[in-house]
């Protein structure tokens, strides 16, 4: 648990960001089960831009929260960067977000009291840990942010929320980042914005993403689309675009 | 971490004043106590320092009936031994000092009351070293006619030097002339007592101490060796003298003054635990709403990586500030009620000398130790809580139930309220005040626990009648309340305690009236009763001058004193027999009461059953001047609290005490209107005395112990007022979590005064739900307290009906003067912010 991001980016390439295998996710029993993930197995490769799709109810949120350690499978396995989840205690599980997961949700989920900056910095803050100024200066930059800094949340834009949370995302360099329906809440150029930096931060800085959403426009910008329907993966698109994801999209009828 | 905990309370302020605001009442009364009590403490030092300072050996009595200390029962010195100590070598100068009764009057012919401090009457040394008297006008009291009179007395009442003033003493009521005017120590007067400083011939007759003195001041010569005059002095006294230092006398007086100052301050810091408790109900409600209400914040938290410790100490730390913050506050304001506390005490008849306020370190400590201690405490449950929020939470609408299942929660509360009662039960049998004190608090947390089970269904009647009379919007408080059962028994405990305490106050307090009355009925036969009022004491002369009366056809002094029997000290009471048969009744369970006359002793039945005593037994007994003996027990009587446990006849009494003052005369009229006015004209020389009719003695003890009941009440309105704050949070939270919701009521056309009025009914059903479970345990735990005192004397069990039904509504008032606020807030919500509101 102790090692340094530095190693995780530049460690064993072999090995995917994070991965799952035959995942299960039942809720309810007898008549009333419903099987949310059907036996999932899933590969998030480092350096590259994943997104998964599907129609709502077809698992999708529930397979990101049981690979970003938010939720525990009812069987099956899910491993970040070679560690399996299902051997850590909640302990291990909250260091594990917090030091090598980063997230970003629909609904901006900033602390309201806290300013910008200080969201941004609330993982190293709870780690104890101080964030390299140069690093935070790079992120909030490229965002377009620096001049937020003080402010609360409450005082931004959507756009502006969403780019603090994304800022707080990265903030620790981690194996993987769980994006989840991170543009649902905001208007189209904010999108654009957010999912262009998203981007290049897999290009340029060689950072692991994984984005649930239900655009097609929105996973164009993936390396790699991920389609779910029923709580298993029924296919995959390699270098998509906006059409070939429509596209397939129709052929899966949903 | 730090930073979100603080910045989350420094953005809810006005929550965190609610939630101080119980601690700081809780911590101002508990500094308020000991700046008091440590204030008090240091000015009898002062002052006590100041009279004896000159004072080298006091020559006493050895204490007798194994009392010891300032209080000692001590027999009198003949007056020779004046002159034996003053010829020891190395004393310079050995006064004899005699102390009994001696009460001014005032000019309207009232007795000068001294609030409960004793009246004092003394010699004036003549050796200014060795007085505790330093005259400021005038002069010493030279003939036998002279008084001097404190300062205290003649500033308040308007006395002057040369004039004249009457004073009642032990024997006939005499005038005399005030030569002066006399500080005590440094102070106007002794803690409230008055003092009338006579002539040593003139204060030994009217004190009735003829030819004996109490004790015998001595001061050394200069250059003697102290240690060595007293072995000097030691070595003539007579057996059953001693001879100790003044430093001695001065210490057992501030020790008698701490002794009584800690029974006050305990008294008094048993209501300030009793408004911090109510208060951690009120924080333990705040926190576990606050809790619930950021559930999504606290998720979030997890989610980006605070481990649970983390979160635990977030809102633990919370309470820690908000208690450190509010203590501070409390001590402070301590120093202010310190001020109020003797206003309250004044305004109840008792009076306390003033000094510079003392704040101890302790004052301190205990202050934030336990304001820090029980908000912290309190928080627990609801920081748990917050632990067991998951991170998945932050994504999903639904709020955390955080918190026990109903089943488990019912379940520990019915435990936990059964081992209260049984601790209550053999607390009040012992008796323990510590586990009665236990068991309460024990039965407090288990009804607690178990209220949010009836919560619902409670609710629903108590909101039906209001649902009824308001329409809509009572319909729509009594459905809010019955939402969330948790947080309505939460918020409705913290007032069940005050209404419990108040209700088993108001059962005891009845029944203390009750029993007082039905055992005067009981053994109280005579027409009239004649006693002291205040802190007098009735003249030897009053019974010859009452029988004396026309249309008197009985009369019985009664006398009262302390002896020992079988070596432990108890009370004696002592009767006239001449006409006892016609103002006593002695219901006579063995033996006859005509042995008194023999000089045998009575017991009670309930004495006689526990001491195995039965007619004809000898037992050992011990009088203080008499030394012991033993004495035949002639007869047993029925248990009557006024009578009391042990009764010899008058003659017997004045045989082995000296001058004791009649507790109480019995009359016996012939039943014409005028024989009780003659009693009355023939005592008009006597101010100090009262004559009632048995109906109006009976009364007189209904009001003494009603007073006394106003004194709880008042006490225990802080925890009542604590629950009310505890309300108005929790009210005002529910506003502010219903924003959204009651924006829409708003919008589909609901009107400010409606909205006022759904809040005002939610904060009634709370307050009624509190006030019927509080009363119901209350009246349970006062018939408890009053079952256990029966062997005490409270024989009848009264439940005050009225006064309950007043406390009830009263509660349910007080639940509207608390909505009063928060309805005020909900009204005033700008409907398109409150639907826009998260």
């Amino acid at each position: 648990m102790s090692l340094k991001s530095e190693e995780l980016t530049s460690g064993t390439k072999t090995e995917p960001a994070a991965h799952s295998v035959d995942l299960r996710k039942t809720y309810g029993t007898g008549q009333a089960t419903v099987h949310a993930l059907a036996g999932v197995s899933v590969s998030f490769e480092r350096g590259r831009f994943t997104a998964v799709m599907g129609p709502s109810g077809s698992g999708k949120s529930t397979l990101m929260q049981c690979m970003a350690a938010l939720d525990r499978p009812t069987s099956g396995q899910s491993f970040v960067g070679g560690l399996d989840i299902g051997d850590l205690d909640d302990a291990g599980l909250t260091q594990l977000r917090r030091d090598r997961i980063g997230f970003v949700f629909q609904y901006f989920n900033l602390i309201p009291t806290l300013t910008a900056s200080e969201n941004i910095t609330l993982p190293a803050a709870l780690a104890g840990r101080k964030v390299s100024q140069e690093w935070l200066g790079y992120l909030v930059g490229q965002l377009g942010i620096a001049d937020r800094l003080t402010h609360h949340p409450g005082e931004l834009s959507g756009g502006q929320q969403q780019r603090v949370a994304c800022a707080r995302a990265l903030i620790n360099k981690p194996d993987l980042v769980v994006a989840d329906e991170p543009t649902g809440n905001l208007d189209s150029s904010s999108s654009a914005d957010l999912l262009a930096f998203l981007r290049q931060s897999v290009t340029e800085l060689g950072q692991s993403i994984v984005m649930v959403t239900h655009d097609p426009r929105s996973a164009a910008y993936a390396d790699r689309v991920i389609f779910l329907a029923d709580g298993a993966v029924v296919s995959e698109l390699e270098k998509p675009t906006a059409d070939s994801i429509l596209e397939r999209m129709r052929t899966l009828g949903t | 971490m730090r930073n979100v905990t603080l910045k989350g309370m420094l953005a809810h302020k006005l929550r965190l004043a609610l939630t101080a605001l119980a601690i700081v009442l809780g911590v101002t009364f508990i500094s308020g106590t000991f700046v008091l009590t440590d204030t008090l403490h240091n000015t009898f030092s002062v002052l006590f320092g100041s009279v004896y300072q000159n004072i080298d050996f006091v020559v006493r009595g050895d204490p007798q009936l194994g009392s010891s200390g300032a209080n000692a029962v001590r027999n009198e010195l003949p007056t020779s031994l004046q002159a034996t100590v003053s010829r020891v070598p190395g004393v310079a100068a050995a006064e004899g000092e005699v102390e009994g009764y001696a009460q001014f009057v005032a000019r309207d012919g009232k007795p000068i009351g001294t609030g409960g401090a004793p009246a004092l009457g003394l010699n004036f040394d003549t050796d200014q070293q060795l007085s505790s008297l330093h005259i400021i006008a005038g002069g010493p009291p030279v003939t036998g006619d002279d008084v001097v009179m404190d300062a205290g007395t003649a500033s308040k009442y308007d006395f002057t030097v040369g004039q004249q003033v009457r004073v009642l003493l032990a024997g006939a009521p005499r005038t005399f002339t005030i030569s002066g005017i006399a500080e005590f120590g440094s102070a106007g007067n002794l803690a409230g007592a008055s003092l009338a400083a006579f002539t040593l011939p003139t204060a030994q007759s009217v004190l009735q101490e003829p030819g004996q003195f109490d004790d015998i001041s001595v001061v050394t010569a200069p250059g003697s060796s102290k240690p060595a005059v007293q072995r000097a002095i030691a070595a003539v006294l007579p057996a059953g003298v001693q001879v100790v230092t003044g430093q001695t006398v001065m210490n057992e007086n501030t020790a008698a003054i701490s002794q009584d100052l800690s029974l006050f301050s305990t008294a008094l810091l048993v209501f300030a635990f009793i408004s911090l408790f109510v208060g951690g109900f009120t924080i333990f409600n705040t926190f576990s709403i606050t809790v619930g209400q950021r559930t999504r914040e606290l998720a979030l938290l997890r989610i980006v990586g605070a481990s649970r410790r983390q979160v635990f100490r977030s809102v633990l730390a919370e309470a820690a500030i908000t208690g450190l913050v509010s203590s501070i506050i409390g001590l402070g304001l301590g120093v202010l009620a310190a001020l109020g506390l003797e206003a309250l005490l004044r305004g109840f008849g008792i009076t306390l000398p003033t000094g510079s306020l003392v704040f101890e370190p302790r004052t301190v400590l205990v202050g934030l130790a336990v304001g820090v201690g029980v908000t912290m405490v309190a928080a627990i449950g609801p920081a748990r809580n917050a632990v067991r929020i998951p991170p998945i939470a932050a994504l999903s609408d639904r709020q955390a139930d955080g918190g026990v299942s109903l089943r488990r929660r019912f379940t520990g509360g019915a435990a936990v309220a059964l081992a209260g009662v049984v601790l209550l039960a053999l607390g009040l049998a012992k008796p323990a005040i510590a586990l009665v004190g236990v068991g309460a608090v024990s039965i407090f947390i288990g009804v607690a626990m178990l209220s949010p089970a009836i919560a619902r269904p409670l609710s629903s009647v108590i909101g039906r009648p209001l649902a009824q009379l308001l329409k809509e919007p009572g319909q729509l408080g009594r459905d809010n309340s019955m939402r969330s059962p948790r947080r309505t028994a939460q918020t409705a405990s913290a007032l069940m305690i005050g209404l419990a305490l108040v209700a088993a106050m108001s059962v005891f307090g009845a029944s203390l009236s009750k029993s007082a009355t039905s055992s005067a009925d009981q053994a109280i036969s005579a027409g009239l009763i004649v006693t002291a009022s205040g802190t007098g004491e009735l003249s030897d002369s009053v019974p010859a001058t009452v029988s004396a009366v026309p249309g008197v056809t009985a009369s019985t002094t009664v006398y009262s004193g302390q002896f020992e029997v079988r070596n432990s000290l108890v009370t004696l009471k002592a009767v006239s027999v001449a006409h006892l048969a016609d103002t006593l009744i002695l219901r006579m369970t063995a033996g006859t009461s005509a042995t008194l006359g023999r000089g045998e002793l009575l017991v009670d039945s309930t004495t006689a059953t526990s001491k195995h005593l039965s007619v004809g037994d000898t037992v050992p007994v011990t009088f203080a001047r008499t030394g012991s003996s033993t004495e035949r027990i002639g007869g047993i009587y029925q248990a009557n609290a006024l009578i009391g446990s042990y009764l010899v006849s008058a003659g017997f009494f004045t045989s082995h005490f000296s001058s004791q003052p009649p507790a109480a005369l019995l009359l016996s009229t012939n039943g014409s209107g005028t024989a009780d006015n003659n009693v009355t004209n023939a005592l008009a020389a006597y101010p100090n005395v009262q004559v009632q009719t048995r109906a109006q003695f009976e009364k007189a003890q209904t009001a003494s112990v009603n007073q006394l009941l106003g004194l709880v009440y008042a006490l225990l309105a802080l925890a009542v007022l604590i629950a009310l704050i505890g309300i108005v949070n929790t009210l005002m939270l529910s506003v502010f979590e219903r924003t959204r919701e009651i924006g829409l009521l708003r919008a589909v056309g609901m009107k400010r005064r409606q909205v006022r009025t759904m809040i005002r009914s939610e904060a009634v059903i709370l307050a009624i739900f509190g006030a019927i479970i509080g009363i119901i345990i209350g009246t349970g735990m006062g018939i408890a307290l009053v079952s256990s005192l029966k062997h005490q004397g409270i024989t009848d069990i009264v439940v005050p009906a009225s006064s309950l039904v007043i406390f009830f509504v009263l509660a349910a008032l007080l639940g509207l003067v608390a909505a009063s606020w928060p309805a005020r807030r909900a009204a005033r919500l700008d409907i398109l912010t409150a639907i826009a509101a998260q």
